[in-house]
């Protein structure tokens, strides 16, 4: 991102950048900066809360009438709200057979449970009149379907033309992730990122599969499998050390 | 929060220490106050428009996304698994926040919003994606824009 802005700026744009990871941007020294102590993935703080938004980008945006630069490097001053965990809030309840040795009884049960979301995740389209889910542009079960062939062994094909399987396999445990989450999310409380991912890594059958999916990939013969297996599908906080 | 104390220690040293660019120089581009300037959203999000090829793998190329769009026809690809993303799947202003920004137009605080916006994929080598920046500034002059808010994720 500070790249980015030294670039436009050379070609006779003025910028300004959230800055998200402060060492970074003080090594990269982009025109003017505004460092926010949020999550990385929402640079401007709260979901819905316009007002706190609002705050963030304008602080930013003042940054461009600053005379006394380059550089400017400012940090705004409140934490997101959002990131307290609200009491309110209920996991789903999901039946996985949490013993997870068993690949194939893993893969069973994600698929299962998947099918078991559609109710919470109808809810979440209605609230919300979107969803982030589609990047494999598989309908969902089939996502579901695709993701279960790799834990059970079979190493399916790609179902889209252009796109190599492990392409695949990383959009559609996107998918997953995306439908999981959301469905958890529906409803009037207002669950943090952490209780949200703490449920869906430590008790969804789409959770324990994927670290299944992960470990046994990471002694793929194709190099890529192992690539995205290492890196791509498993937050780099959640990885077990089990694999 | 991204305060690195906060991540596992690991991640905390990946991050800090990851491989920026640095730079020789440090242009600074001055301008009009806000409320004369033309803006556009730059955001390295992977975002891209729901029937349009996504981001594979670290493409170092750019998507457009209208400031028209529905926030239903909005994807990311972004390859990364270390940011969250229920925030930006219950309000993509989190991320992109263009109805604070059409707001802020509205209300005459900035000049004119930008009709088009565009996103990279921020993992990305930079050293890849300067052509394609560079060929974006000329787009956007074009496009009468002389600012940008660029937005991580």
């Amino acid at each position: 991102m500070s790249a980015l802005g030294h670039y436009l700026e050379e070609e006779g744009l003025a910028t300004v950048s959230i800055s998200l990871i402060r060492p970074q941007t003080e090594n990269t020294r982009p025109p003017r900066a505004l460092w926010v102590p949020f999550e990385l993935g929402r640079p401007f703080g709260p979901p819905d809360d316009p007002v706190f938004q609002r705050r963030v980008l304008l602080t930013a945006l003042q940054l461009l009438e600053r005379t006394d630069g380059p550089v400017l490097l400012e940090d705004f001053p409140d934490d997101d709200p959002r990131r307290r965990p609200d009491p309110g809030w209920r996991p789903l309840l999901v039946s996985a057979r949490t013993g997870a040795g068993d690949s194939a009884l893993l893969a069973d049960d994600m698929e299962a449970e998947v099918l078991a979301l559609r109710g919470a995740h109808d809810r979440w389209v209605a609230q919300y009149r979107r969803t982030t889910v589609g990047v494999s542009r598989l309908a969902i079960a089939d996502a579901a379907r695709y993701v279960a062939e790799w834990l059970r062994g079979n190493n399916p094909e790609s179902q889209r033309a252009g796109f190599s399987a492990p392409l695949m396999l990383r959009f559609a445990i996107d998918d997953l992730k995306a439908y999981a989450l959301e469905a958890a999310a529906a409803g009037s409380t207002r669950p943090s990122s952490k209780q949200l991912n703490d449920w869906l890594w430590n008790e969804t059958a789409i959770g324990l599969a994927i670290h299944a999916l992960r470990a046994a990939l990471l002694n793929a013969e194709d190099q890529r499998l192992r690539l995205i297996a290492e890196n791509f599908i498993v937050p780099g906080a959640r990885v077990r050390a089990s694999g | 929060m991204t305060r690195l104390s906060d991540l596992p220690p690991a991640q905390a040293k990946r991050l800090a220490e990851i491989e920026c660019p640095t730079f020789a120089t440090t242009p600074f581009v001055s301008g009009p106050p806000l409320s004369r300037r033309k803006i556009a959203i730059v955001s390295s999000a992977g975002l891209f428009r729901r029937d349009t090829e996504p981001f594979r793998g670290r493409d170092s190329d750019y998507r457009v996304v209208r400031g028209g769009i529905a926030w239903e026809d909005l994807l990311t690809s972004h390859i990364s698994v270390n940011f969250d993303r229920t925030g930006l799947q219950e309000d993509w202003n989190v991320a992109f926040p263009l109805d604070r920004m059409r707001e802020l137009a509205a209300e005459g605080v900035i000049g004119t919003l930008a009709d088009a916006h565009y996103s990279f994929m921020g993992a990305a080598d930079p050293l890849g994606m300067e052509p394609h920046a560079r060929e974006l500034a000329g787009r956007l002059k074009q496009e009468e824009v002389d600012s940008v808010l660029l937005t991580p994720v």
